[in-house]
């Protein structure tokens, strides 16, 4: 594991930085932090968007035509290379007896994906906060989805995972840091989500860590799903980087997904 | 690069998406991505909802037996706002004459997939390709 290395490294650094500091203003170096307790800070609101082509709406009022687009650049293509990103595989492992069950999923999820119908994500397929409230003990995590617009509460404050929580879509969620990256611990989900949209199923028993590092200005963001009874190995997907935002959240209006049934196939579009 | 209208408009369905990968059934599942039709009639309801906008009008039937009550479904919510659309671009034209086109369901109901919609005072709006914005158009 790189812990040790890189809490080691951010102590040289940040010793490195506060020494001319305290050199060129004692009444700074006064005010300065801790080295041992300072961590980046990921407050704010985080933009999502996809890397695709977007679509176009032409406006036609007035006699004058304008045209506006989604802007796309808020969030890097899944397999850009991210700085500080651990090694990644295009797909999980699943043990040989679940695979059948994994085909037939990801073959009928235009009709068997819950989150097609206005279902809950659940984590990780909720993706990365658009908006992150950074905290002392903890850090309060904000999303719009159209299945609502969850929110999540990531204690820092040493405890354990909680052995009596019931499971839930968004699970039991403790943190820590490593360096100068966050990981997210979460566990105790409900076991009718899936963590990927190819009918990546899981168990009662999931384990979903999220590691977030910054990248410059940009938010750096890593899952690895760990689930024994399912998967061979753990799955670390590959990284996903997104940019500083400041659109405001706004709450999603209420989903209602009606028409499988005036579905005589089963095309879907997909995202990576 | 050249993007099919039907992917166009496929890829507005998904622009909700919170992020990690996510999907949805396409257009083509439901509607005849291959044909447009247009129809006028009165706009009568408009349903602000995930994960796609729908709007119903008022159409005479074909056969001239009467009016029937036509469901357009459209991009999701999330996609207008960030281009600029809200609900009270269509709700101010509840009971006005409205000129829609789009694409049917292929199971004959009286059900579409709105492209464009032209208002009576002669205002539109409209999902194009980008093609069209390249070729001339004032993108911002």
């Amino acid at each position: 594991m790189r812990k040790p290395i890189l809490l080691a490294a951010a102590a040289i650094a940040l010793t490195a930085v506060a020494a001319p500091a305290q050199q060129n203003s004692t009444a700074a170096a006064s005010k300065a932090p801790n080295p041992a307790s300072v961590h980046p800070d990921f407050s704010g609101i985080w933009a999502f968007s996809i890397a695709l082509p977007a679509p176009v709406l032409k406006r036609v009022e007035n006699g004058s035509t304008s045209y506006a687009q989604v802007d796309l650049s808020g969030r890097m293509p899944a397999r850009t290379e991210v700085p500080g990103a651990l090694p990644s595989a295009a797909k999980p492992s699943y043990k040989p007896e679940h695979q059948a069950k994994v085909k037939y999923l990801f073959d009928h999820e235009a009709k068997l994906d819950k989150v097609f119908f206005c279902g809950k994500p659940g984590v990780p397929r909720i993706g990365s906060p658009r908006q992150i409230i950074q905290l002392p003990n903890e850090f309060v995590f904000l999303y719009e989805d159209i299945s609502g617009d969850p929110y999540r509460i990531v204690h820092m404050d040493g405890r354990k995972h909680d052995p009596n929580a019931e499971p839930t879509y968004y699970g039991d969620s403790i943190g820590h840091w490593e360096g100068n990256t966050l990981v997210v611990d979460s566990t105790n989900f409900v076991d009718d989500t899936w963590f990927g949209e190819d009918g990546y199923f899981h168990s009662p028993a999931m384990h979903v860590y999220e590691r977030f590092w910054k990248v410059g200005d940009n938010l750096a963001y890593q899952i690895t799903v760990d689930d024994p009874t399912v998967l061979t190995e753990p799955w670390t997907q590959a990284p996903r980087m997104v940019k500083p935002s400041t659109e405001p959240l706004l709450e999603s209006p209420v989903c209602v997904e009606d028409d499988a049934h005036r579905m005589d196939n089963l095309d879907h579009h997909l995202q990576r | 690069m050249k993007y099919k209208f039907s992917t166009i408009l496929a890829l507005g369905t998904i622009l909700l998406a919170a992020g990690t990968a996510r999907a949805h059934h396409s257009p083509s599942s439901i509607f005849d991505m291959t044909k447009k039709f247009v129809l006028s009639g009165t706009l009568t309801q408009v349903e602000w909802v995930n994960p796609h906008i729908a709007i119903y009008i008022d159409a005479k039937k074909a056969d001239g037996s009467g009016v029937e009550n036509w469901k357009f479904e459209s991009a999701p919510p999330a996609f207008l706002r960030r281009v600029g659309v809200n609900s009270g671009d269509f709700k101010k034209a509840i009971g006005t004459t409205v000129t829609v086109e789009g694409n049917r369901a292929r199971d004959g109901s009286p059900y579409g997939f709105l492209q464009k919609i032209t208002f009576s005072d002669g205002n539109s709006l409209a999902m194009v390709s980008p093609n069209e914005v390249n070729d001339g158009g004032a993108a911002k």
